[in-house]
């Protein structure tokens, strides 16, 4: 009888499938669970939505969004252009320095709230030196990888 | 002897500028422990795995102990785990005794750091040993416990679970390794992407991105705005520190930094439950609490001792189960990969040196932050006042170099840090939990691996119950975390009913 009931619990995998095995019940997991979220939170979750829809409009709310959408836009051009410079300077980690130059001054620019000369002075020194000094460290002295 | 050359000017040296890094990172705000170690992983890359270690280590207790000078200073924890000391550090400074409330905090940072590290070495060891027995069975189940008290200590238990689940969905995607028995096949993703995710997503441009990059777009989107609306508090004059400031504080300190260690060693449970729970503690046992909260060193004595004891407790289940205690140790599984160690049970009776080095790291770590912060705490004070503008940019330029370096230049890496930093925001944003995404990313393809072998084995699912008495005592605990964790909602429930 107990034998009965414990083949119940018998389960084989065929080895041509065993890689969905796993993945298919976590998917049911996580399937599940988000279920029971909508369901708990559901008077949540429109209101929610709407909000941020509008906080990412401008419309309601305190978002930075020349700040936020800029680093993002800066930060996927930083990445892009570096992967396309590294095809002219490979192995040598030009294209990450020359890159990391641009992207570190335009990001410092769009960060700073008052521009001043002075404060204009100290963010191309620091766009200049800073990856100038990781490359040499990092690519130079240490031998590390860089694009 | 073999140890004694690994003890060189360079492995000190490394330890030292680790912790004043790790320092500078947690004294400013938004800046954690984690993105410490995060940032400055790439440069262990040149190092071997002692070097390599000893500056992460470094990193990880000037970090955590970083934290406390802007909570004393602007009232801002720099680190989560600092949360607690703003309740009396910050009333101190106010009234002119901002150093010697900083000085308190270290004295009781480095007793909390060195207790947990002479846990770590007294009790890594036998779990270890207790978890070499662990057959695929318990192996899954301990992953399931670690997940289970993760989710329950979340502040939303539903969610917590979700992320750690999400995280393990995350770890599947690629191929199913035919090194760890499996067919080759690649699963979860479109043809398409195989190119790029046929070994899934790398760990530690996932880390990188969630805590490195996340971190910039979430102050991006608040614009760096001072939040104190005031500058630091000057340490010049004000009341001086005596050490007879902890008479009677011993009990303090061994109670604190003993949850601060138990906490550390539960899997996920991050410094700032360390800290409140060590300082509420602190409030309900000790003979005058009445000052707690208004300026009283009893207060920051329980902080600092709790979260800085976080740190060799953390390293506990890392060092014998392979699963890591808080994010910070979650970076340090990657830093082991890298260099080719596998943590876990079997990591230290095969590579004791670099065990007994750890230690010593560790304690040096603590000696050395004590003694950078206790000389030099005045111009430690004035990180806080490093732009943002200035750091951001060289933070997010130094997570390329991370990202990039890690496979030995793989572009896409560098877009998983993109995708993930992006991801961490929107999870910011609706509430996912990330210490159990990330330790479900970490743990998951284990998982996998473990419970299709013990079907594989047994082929019987009553197996995960009855393998052994291990096995059921692990179910027992599962079950006790869920209880605990209902226990805690509805406890949490009533409370607002009974205050009102």
């Amino acid at each position: 009888m107990e034998s009965q009931w414990l083949s119940l619990l018998d389960v084989s995998i065929d080895f041509d499938q065993s890689h969905l095995f796993f993945p298919r019940i976590v998917t049911w997991i996580l399937v599940i669970l988000l279920a029971m979220i909508v369901i708990t939170r559901y008077r949540l979750l429109v209101p929610g939505l709407k909000r941020a829809g509008r906080v990412l409009a401008g419309r309601e709310g305190e978002f930075d969004h020349k700040r936020f959408f800029g680093t993002l836009a800066l930060t996927t051009a930083y990445f892009y252009l570096m992967s396309v410079l590294s095809d002219v300077f490979p192995n040598t980690g030009y294209s990450f320095l020359i890159m990391s130059v641009v992207f570190v001054f335009l990001l410092s620019l769009l960060y700073v709230e008052h521009l001043t000369r002075r404060l204009f002075v100290i963010l191309v020194l620091n766009a200049l030196i800073a990856p100038a000094l990781a490359w040499y460290v990092l690519a130079q002295l240490f031998r590390i990888t860089l694009p | 002897m073999d140890i004694l050359s690994h003890l060189t000017p360079m492995f000190f040296g490394l330890i030292a500028a680790g912790t004043l890094i790790g320092i500078i990172f947690g004294a400013i705000p938004g800046m954690t422990a984690t993105m410490a170690v995060a940032v400055c992983l790439p440069l262990t890359y040149a190092f071997g795995l002692e070097n390599g270690i000893a500056l992460l280590l470094g990193l990880y207790v000037g970090g955590i102990s970083g934290g406390m000078v802007p909570a004393v200073l602007i009232n801002i924890p720099g680190t989560p785990s600092s949360i607690t000391t703003t309740f009396d550090g910050y009333p101190m400074a106010k009234r002119g005794e901002g150093e010697r409330a900083l000085k308190i905090g270290i004295v009781a940072s480095v007793f909390g750091g060195l207790f947990s590290a002479a846990v770590l070495f007294f009790f890594a060891p036998v779990l270890a040993d207790f978890a070499i027995k662990f057959s695929y069975v318990e192996k899954f189940l301990i992953i399931l416990l670690a997940l289970t008290v993760i989710a329950s200590l979340c502040s939303n238990m539903l969610m917590g679970v979700f992320s750690g689940v999400l995280g393990v969905w995350l770890s599947l995607i690629g191929t199913y390794s035919i090194t760890e028995g499996g067919n080759g096949e690649t699963r979860l993703m479109f043809d398409f992407m195989e190119y790029y995710l046929i070994d899934g997503f790398s760990l530690l441009p996932v880390l990188i991105g969630i805590f490195g990059l996340t971190t910039v777009l979430l102050d991006a989107e608040k614009g760096f705005k001072d939040e104190t609306g005031q500058g630091p508090i000057s340490l010049k004059g004000g009341a001086k520190f005596k050490f007879n400031v902890f008479k009677g504080q011993l009990l303090n300190l061994v109670r604190s930094s003993s949850i601060g260690t138990f906490v550390g060693i539960l899997p996920g449970v991050g410094g700032s439950a360390a800290s409140v729970l060590a300082y509420s503690q602190e409030k309900n046992f000790s003979r005058d609490s009445s000052q707690m909260g208004k300026g009283a060193p009893q207060g920051i004595v329980s902080s600092e001792s709790s979260n800085n004891a976080l740190t060799g407790g953390a390293l506990v289940p890392l060092l014998s189960l392979g699963i890591p205690g808080d994010s910070t140790t979650a970076i340090l599984i990657g830093a082991f990969t890298l260099q080719g160690i596998q943590v876990g049970p079997l990591f230290i009776g095969n590579n004791i040196n670099t065990w007994y080095l750890m230690i010593i790291a560790l304690l040096a770590a603590n000696v050395l932050m004590f003694g950078i912060m206790y000389f030099a705490i005045r111009h430690i004070a004035k990180v806080i006042e490093v732009p943002k503008y200035i750091l951001y940019p060289l933070i997010i330029m130094m997570c390329v170099v991370g990202a990039y370096a890690i496979n030995y230049g793989i572009m896409f890496d560098v877009w998983t840090l993109l995708i993930f930093g992006i991801f961490g925001w929107v999870a910011h944003k609706i509430g996912l939990e990330t210490v159990p995404l990330i330790i479900g990313f970490i743990l998951g393809k284990s998982a996998e691996v473990y419970f299709v072998k013990s079907i594989e084995s047994y082929g019987n699912l009553s197996i995960f119950f009855t393998k052994s008495p291990i096995a059921m005592f692990l179910w027992v605990l599962i079950a006790i975390s869920l209880a605990f964790a209902i226990y805690l909602r509805l406890r949490n429930r009533r409370q607002p009913t009974v205050e009102s």
